[in-house]
């Protein structure tokens, strides 16, 4: 590691390690490259050197997001599917688009849905930008769920990834919130119960419930000051919320190391051992017995050997391997969210009606299966304890399941007990979703949905 | 005990801090506690005999229905006790019926089923003079589901679609 991972080096060093200026004509383009103005701004030298590289990476603040150097199985789309990566770029996307919402949106009751209205048909691009940024959510909703399924079947949050699972849930948590205060801003009659419906299942919470929800909703129904609310979590203190958390939990993933099987002992053996700190900054390149090879140095009085042990180097790049990949995926996210925004058009019913309430009313679709819960069991036990349990548990699973290992077969418990869960959640959200008509009465979607996202 | 300058110091930066803290709670609480806008108030309705018996006369005003139940007058909230829809009445079954998750009620407000945990909220109603007022600012609390003082069959078909 050390002979590929130089120090930083100097401003004058950096300058000599510049491609020379070749003698002779140069192409505009090198005279360029080779300028002053150029290299103030890339200050890496010639990246075709593994040294290039890795200075590319020391010197590029973005870049630094990522490690110099990734296990090569890290590439693979297997490892992680590249959901948190993904959310991330959802993320950007809703950023971008939701600003330029931000422009014709005013939160307030008497104007927002005209104004959505206005997006509609008097502003170029406007409904698709509409479009973009409420697919981007639900996406972006069931792509920080899918993360949150991947990393727990993989056991990524054991040791010494417990807190960056708790930093997690706080991720998903705001991006509930993002997508259940975006709900309320249309102001029309979908907005309107969906919000009344999911803001009074907190009613149900014992002794405090009443007065939570008033202190999330403003008052005794959901009005003018709701709306006010619900725009300022939803752009100003969630975006906030969600950026610190966010680096901090990317900060994290660099620093715990990637937990991505490296065969030997005991799954990703390479960064549960504490990593010693003089011989290896970063934990992914302590590896296990398995990966390290003997060198005979030399021979020395017949029966004494010197050896050195090294480790087999089984990491690559970041630029380019994992950077190109993270492109591409980049862009064929955005190509879904873009194409999703032009195939369907985001729903605009009618302006928000206190006095009328649409059959059947659904809270958004994530919340769905717990109103499904709520029309079979107890109040108290569907919509509080059940839910609220399932969330304390997984928030501090790292600490409740201290079962070391990773493979499936020697953690049968936490999978089944998981899954049941899953499948619970899954089931109910699905029959809440397609299968419930007006009056909550059973329907089959293939006759008449009422889906609506 | 000596309370020398590092110990003082050490204490006094927290319990600044924890000050602090008190204080922006404090202030938060203040700030978003969530403001009456309608505290209520009364309204006068007309005269009580205007309300036949198994009829509900909706009151926009007070988002509220006036039912004249077996001769006996209430005012219940149209706010379902569930999660929150607006409860209308069905005229062809005499009864309440909840669009959202189905829960029904009869013309008193008391359950018939469905997943609500108590019948429709009321509000407090008297007469003054010959006229009938309610007072939206005293709410009570609906009958739990096992109280059924009125008449709970239906008097034809419900008014929920495919049902
Ligand atoms: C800083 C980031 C964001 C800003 C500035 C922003 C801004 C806005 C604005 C102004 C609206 C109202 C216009 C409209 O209803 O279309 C809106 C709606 C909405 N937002 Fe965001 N948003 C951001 C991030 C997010 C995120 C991360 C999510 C979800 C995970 C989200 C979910 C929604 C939803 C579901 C709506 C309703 C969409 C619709 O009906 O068209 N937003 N957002
Ligand atoms: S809100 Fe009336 S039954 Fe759920």
């Amino acid at each position: 590691m050390t002979e590929l991972l130089p120090s930083e080096p100097d401003a004058e060093e950096r300058d000599a390690l510049q491609p020379a200026a070749t003698p002779g004509p140069r192409s505009r383009r090198d005279r360029i490259r080779q300028g002053e103005a150029w290299r103030s701004v890339f200050r890496h030298p010639n990246l075709d050197t593994p040294r290039g590289r890795a200075l590319q990476s020391f010197s590029n603040v973005f870049l630094h997001v990522y490690p110099v150097k990734v296990p090569a199985r890290v590439l693979r789309m297997r490892y992680s599917f590249r959901l948190g990566f993904i959310a991330t770029v959802l993320f950007s996307i809703l950023v971008s688009t939701g600003v330029y919402l931000m422009f014709f949106y005013t939160p307030s009751v008497t104007s927002a849905y005209g104004d959505m209205q206005k997006l509609r048909t008097g502003v170029g691009f406007g409904q698709l930008m509409r479009n973009v940024h409420r697919w981007s959510a639900h996406l972006m909703v069931l792509v920080v769920v899918l993360h949150l399924i991947r990393v727990f079947y993989a056991g990524a949050y054991k040791r010494p990834r417990q807190f960056n699972w708790v930093l997690g849930m706080g991720l998903f948590a705001i991006t509930l919130g993002f997508s259940f205060t975006g709900y309320l801003l249309p102001w029309d009659q979908l907005s309107y119960w969906a919000v009344t419906v999911g803001t009074n299942l907190v009613n149900y919470v014992p002794f405090i419930g009443t007065l939570l929800r008033d202190l999330l909703i403003g008052g005794e129904q959901i009005g003018q000051i709701t709306l006010l609310r619900f725009y300022a979590l939803h752009v100003a203190v969630l975006p906030v919320a969600l950026c610190v958390l966010l680096m901090v939990h990317i900060w994290r993933v660099r620093k715990d190391g990637f937990a991505v099987h490296r065969g030997g002992v005991g799954a990703f053996a390479a960064t549960d051992a504490p990593a010693d700190a003089t011989s290896s900054p970063e934990p992914v390149m302590a590896l296990t017995k398995d990966h390290t090879r003997s060198r005979l140095l030399g021979v020395v009085d017949r029966e004494v050997e010197t050896a050195e042990e090294r480790p087999v180097d089984d990491t690559v790049f970041t630029w380019p391997h994992m950077l190109v990949r993270h492109v591409v995926v980049a862009l064929g996210t955005a190509a879904v969210v873009i194409a999703l925004g032009v195939a369907f058009a985001a729903p605009l019913r009618g302006v928000a009606n206190p006095d009328s309430t649409p059959e059947p009313a659904k809270a958004p679709w994530y919340f769905v299966g717990l109103q499904e819960m709520l029309s079979h069991f107890d109040p108290l036990v569907a919509g509080i304890l059940l839910p609220a349990g399932v969330l304390l548990v997984l928030t501090f699973l790292p600490y409740i399941d201290r079962n070391p290992a990773t493979e499936a077969r020697n953690r049968k418990v936490a999978i089944v007990a998981f899954s049941i869960i899953l499948i619970i959640a899954v089931v109910a959200t699905v029959v809440g979703l397609a299968f419930r008509g007006p009056g909550w009465k059973f329907i089959t979607p293939w006759n008449h949905s009422y889906i609506e996202m | 005990m000596v309370i020398n300058r590092r110990y003082f110091l050490r204490r006094a930066w927290k319990a600044c801090t924890a000050f602090l803290g008190g204080a922006a709670v404090w202030t938060s609480w203040e700030m978003l506690k969530a403001r009456d806008v309608a505290a209520g108030g009364k309204i006068t309705l007309g005269n009580p005999v205007d309300y036949k018996d198994g009829t509900a006369t909706y009151v926009r005003e007070g988002r509220l229905w006036v039912v004249n139940a077996g001769g006996h007058l209430r005012a219940l909230s149209q706010k379902c006790p569930h999660l929150g829809c607006r409860v209308p009445f069905c005229d062809s079954s005499g009864r309440f019926e909840c669009p959202c998750h189905g829960s029904v009620f009869n013309i008193g407000g008391e359950y018939i089923q469905g997943p609500t945990p108590r019948g429709m909220d009321g509000y407090a109603l008297s007469v003054e003079g010959d006229a009938l007022v309610v007072d939206t600012g005293s709410v009570i609390t609906g009958p739990e589901n096992s109280v059924q003082n009125f008449d709970s069959t239906a008097k034809g078909p419900s008014c929920a679609a495919g049902g």
